[in-house]
């Protein structure tokens, strides 16, 4: 429900692990084929030159050395840049506003509900039930559509699924009467520490 | 919400977003553009190199089958190629959860394999009149596979228990409908 680049992610990391392939392969060809070897000994010599050429072009009358290395100073900070934009936009999107409303004619003001008024009242719904072990509910944003709510609870070893599941969703339907939001939801049995140490579930 | 938002939402949950792989991966480029740009920065401003000027670097990539140790040199590869290959498959391949969906008038369903696997030993248990240490479930997106192990003496309707489990996965309307296997050990325990 988070707003990870899922699609950046896969392109940058299918290219740099093709990158690195290719490098890693090219130093197993060096050692183990001499014609490679030799080929490449050649290939970058011609480079070499090259680049030695336009260094020698770019610089200025006067100076040391080639203002191409301030391009490439630049460059480098600009990649930096977008790799620090890259972590930190993993696993965005969690608000704490639920539902933000204002009309513009008839009332001044804004109404918000912050997203503890969604989560209190699931958790207050579900207090007594006794096959459930943990309840935990977040508010996510998004641009395309109203927030959406993940309600991850831990059932206790044994109980079923489906019944916990369609008890929820009748609650999520009430909870949109109520609040008159209705983006999508997310209900996430899940397993964890606490299912693993607390009793199993009875027979009902 | 429409269809195929639906849809998407429900892969995004059953599926993988790489984010360790990707944070790793941006950890060691800008390890690198870190070390090049203050090399570049040093050059630029005519100071003295720190390890080698980038000039020398392509030097060094030239010469590397004559001046390297060739183990070294293919110990050195063969790192690169592993990890190399470790952003490449998480790049491409599917990165499936342990999840199963449930589908919902209202909601996107999850459930994990492990509360799944749960629900699936306990009714297997009482149908074959087992305790819970008898019984393991395992549960994949296609297979279910069961084992259980009798009370000596008392046998176990393998076809039984099958039917149930069938009869349990239906209820739940997990998708996509995985294959049931059991497997009745042939040794028992002592009744407990």
């Amino acid at each position: 429900m988070n707003r990870t680049p899922r699609i950046t992610n896969r392109i940058v990391l299918t290219l740099l692990g093709l990158a690195l392939s290719a490098m890693g392969l090219h130093g197993l060809l060096l050692v183990a084929v001499p014609a490679y070897a030799e080929g490449w000994r050649g290939l970058a010599d011609q480079v070499g030159t090259g680049f030695t050429g336009l260094l020698d072009a770019t610089t200025l009358e006067g100076q040391r050395d080639s203002w191409l290395w301030i391009v490439v100073s630049v460059v480098m900070i600009a990649l930096i840049l977008l790799m620090i934009w890259w972590v930190a936009v993993q696993g965005q999107g969690k608000t704490g506003i639920f539902v933000r409303e204002f009309r513009e004619e008839a009332t001044r003001g804004i109404v918000e509900l912050s997203a503890a008024v969604p989560e209190q009242a699931l958790k207050a719904s579900l207090a007594g039930r006794p096959d459930l072990v943990t309840v935990s509910v977040t508010s996510w944003t998004s641009p395309q559509h109203e927030a959406g709510l993940r309600i991850k609870v831990q059932p206790r070893l044994g109980a079923a699924p489906h019944r916990i599941a369609e008890d929820l969703a009748e609650l999520v339907v009430d909870m949109d009467g109520m609040l008159g939001a209705s983006g999508p939801v997310v209900i996430h049995l899940a397993t964890g520490a606490r299912t693993r140490m607390s009793r199993a579930e009875r027979v009902r | 919400m429409n269809d195929g938002e639906r849809r998407k939402l429900q892969s995004h949950e059953l599926h993988s977003a790489r984010s360790t792989a990707a944070i790793i991966a941006a950890v060691l480029v800008t390890a690198i553009c870190l070390y090049f740009m203050f090399e570049a920065a040093m050059k630029s401003l005519g100071q003295d190199v720190w390890i080698r000027s980038p000039g020398q670097w392509g030097q060094w990539l030239t010469d590397l089958p004559d001046s390297a140790n060739p183990l070294v040199l293919a110990a050195g590869s063969l790192v690169l190629l592993a990890l190399g290959l470790f952003f490449l498959l998480h790049g491409i391949l599917p990165g499936r959860r342990a999840r199963h969906a449930i589908p919902n008038e209202r909601a996107i369903v999850i459930v994990d394999d492990g509360v799944l696997a749960s629900t699936l030993a306990r009714r297997a248990r009482t149908e074959a009149g087992v305790t819970p240490e008898q019984v393991v479930v395992i549960v994949s997106r296609n297979h279910v596979d069961v084992q259980l192990r009798p009370t000596s003496g008392i046998g176990i309707d393998a076809a039984v228990v099958h039917a149930a489990i069938d009869d349990e996965l239906r209820a739940n309307r997990i998708e996509p409908v995985p294959d049931v296997r059991v497997h009745v050990a042939e040794t028992g325990v002592v009744g407990q």
